[in-house]
């Protein structure tokens, strides 16, 4: 009986007793388990790390295995070809996010606020969008940018990715808004607030984690984008760093260190976007924010 | 207040969509007006390009792998991490699965590309180093085996958000349900059966009507390792559009090919929200 009850609270997400007593029965397997599945998720990464430490001749020699002296000329020569994809990729996305945020909030606190006609009308018509895949209008939207002359210019990137973007921000934000107390809204009505004052000074500031959540997610989308940059900019040079990444390898193929330190390179931005935002995004995630 | 979102919404998302629908029917070229003609672009897809129809077969294929990795062995590995008790590596291994997020989804492909490589790529050298010579393979330059080199990129395949998503439902569920249940005796596996998978059944719908979406519509891997070839034995329907609209200037039929996808997803999504009904508790 008492095994069963310690069973049940270490269940219940365990109470201070159980972390203090180290592995519990049959987290050991499990552990192992786990520990394998890690191993195996970053094992391409620590090889692209060794083979970005070797010069051709290294690699030739001993390819998958540590050499000295290292090379860290690799990551140089990367630094120099990479910085200007990345700052078009800082450029592109965080106007993007920005122009993201702006705009679903506004949308959001609309929606979930101020009664207009067709308010509901209005909001599925939004979100049946969800459903029109992005292969429906890749090639009408190539066109349209086309046409409205914004080939060759970030903006052909910024544009449709806010248009695109603030869907699933209107979601995510509206649903927080509507859980707001409507009273308080009320309040700031009746002292001679007007919609927009309300908006920015006393809805905005309430949902700042909200904001973290839509916009870290907004920025992934938009910085793993590789196929619709390369249509709409000709130019290399304007490229954003996931395409730019993918032409570097092509054009440097055969000098794996230069590659491989490219490559890694080019995950540090987002790897230290995560770093800053991880309990944000990992409670989005596993809290309210993506429900079904 | 909600103008510019609308503003936003109708010039870049309405318009190409509407527009889409209704070039597909169009004999369309890159700068010509183009002659009506009506659904030949669809009858053309289905009887008269093989690609199209190897195209189908492929996405057929990775949609149902995509599946079987992001919903199946993600609720293995979420269900593993749930059943945790050391609370430590639990929150370790829950941070873990965001790598595959945090990382660039194109530095994975390149990384695979170069795994898969036939002259210095790691997987044949290990395949030789353990002395089975004859299973090594140029993985992506073989018509028959390039799709399923595609296909297993980025072992072990975990999905992080898949497994986060699924961890969050599984927290969610009150002890009491729990408690109730071992108390009936159903532990370990029929713990799993009977309790917990009928109450995260609206998560997993959720990830199979994402991944389904994704599945039919993603080419980006294929774009990045094989642009289709060799002979066309990777092709997937997006691809097959990008190449019709953009290497060959035939956008009307490109269209087309996306408005087949759409429909594809969207019947895919109906029957997965009728017939897989999820519990509430």
């Amino acid at each position: 009986m008492e095994r069963r009850s310690e069973s049940l609270t270490a269940i219940a997400g365990g109470p201070a007793r159980s972390q203090t007593r180290g592995l519990h029965r049959g987290d050991g397997w499990r552990t192992l388990a786990l520990g394998i599945l890690c191993a195996l998720m970053i094992a391409p990464l620590i090889m692209a790390v060794i083979i970005s430490l070797k010069s051709p001749s290294q690699f030739t020699r001993v390819p998958f295995m540590p050499t000295w002296p290292l090379r860290w000329e690799n990551y140089e020569f990367a630094v120099q070809i990479i910085s200007q994809f990345l700052l078009n990729s800082i450029i592109t996305s965080g106007a993007t996010v920005i122009g993201v945020l702006l705009l679903s909030s506004l949308a959001a606190y609309s929606f979930a606020q101020i009664p207009f006609p067709g308010r509901t009308l209005v909001f599925y018509a939004v979100l049946a969008l969800m459903m029109v895949p992005a292969s429906l209008t890749l090639v009408p939207s190539f066109v349209l940018i086309r046409d409205l002359r914004l080939i060759n210019t970030h903006w052909s990137l910024i544009l449709p990715w806010i248009a695109g973007g603030q869907i699933i921000g209107i979601l995510i934000l509206r649903a927080f808004f509507e859980s707001l107390p409507g009273e308080m809204f009320d309040a700031c009505r009746i002292d001679g607030a007007s919609d927009w004052q309300i908006y920015w000074h006393v809805a905005l500031p309430l949902t700042r984690s909200m904001l973290g959540v839509v916009a870290v997610l907004n920025i992934l989308g938009t910085w793993n984008n590789l196929i619709w940059p390369t249509l709409t900019l000709p130019e290399r040079k304007m490229w954003p760093l996931t395409p730019g990444l993918y032409s570097y390898m092509e054009q440097y193929y055969t000098s794996y260190g230069r590659v491989m330190a490219g490559l890694l390179l080019g995950s540090i931005p987002l790897v230290l976007l995560f770093i800053f935002t991880s309990r944000l995004f990992v409670e989005g995630l596993t809290s309210g924010a993506i429900k079904t | 207040m909600v103008v510019p979102t609308l503003a936003f919404l109708l010039v870049f998302q309405y318009y190409p969509a509407v527009s889409g629908l209704y070039r597909s029917m169009f004999d369309w070229n890159a700068g010509l007006a183009g002659n009506f003609i009506g659904l030949s672009n669809f009858v053309e897809l289905f009887t008269d390009d093989d690609v199209f129809i190897r195209s189908l077969k492929n996405m057929a294929l990775l949609t149902i792998w995509y599946l079987i990795a992001f919903v199946g062995l993600s609720t293995g590995v979420a269900v593993l991490i749930h059943r945790i008790r050391h609370e430590r590596s639990k929150y370790f291994f829950r941070l873990f699965m965001i790598l595959p997020v945090i990382i660039p989804a194109v530095v994975l492909i390149l990384l695979w590309k170069f795994i898969y490589d036939s002259t210095i790529g790691p997987l044949n050298t290990i395949l030789i180093g353990v002395g089975l010579q004859d299973w090594t393979h140029a993985w992506l330059a073989e018509p028959k085996i390039a799709i399923y080199a595609v296909m297993f990129r980025n072992f072990p395949w975990i999905d992080g958000v898949s497994v986060l998503i699924l961890l969050a439902g599984l927290q969610a569920i009150p002890v009491e349900i729990i408690e109730s249940g071992l108390l009936d005796g159903a532990s370990g596996w029929k713990r799993l059966r009977y309790i917990e998978l009928p109450l995260i059944t609206g998560q997993i719908k959720l990830l199979i009507v994402l991944t389904i979406m994704w599945g039919v519509q993603e080419y980006s891997a294929v774009w990045a390792m094989t642009q289709g070839g060799p002979i066309d034995s990777t092709q997937v329907p997006g691809m097959w559009m990008y190449f019709n609209a953009f290497r060959i200037s035939r956008m009307g039929y490109a269209s087309a090919i996306g408005v087949v996808m759409f429909l594809i997803t969207l019947v895919a999504t109906i029957l997965n929200m009728r017939y897989i009904r999820s519990q509430e508790y």
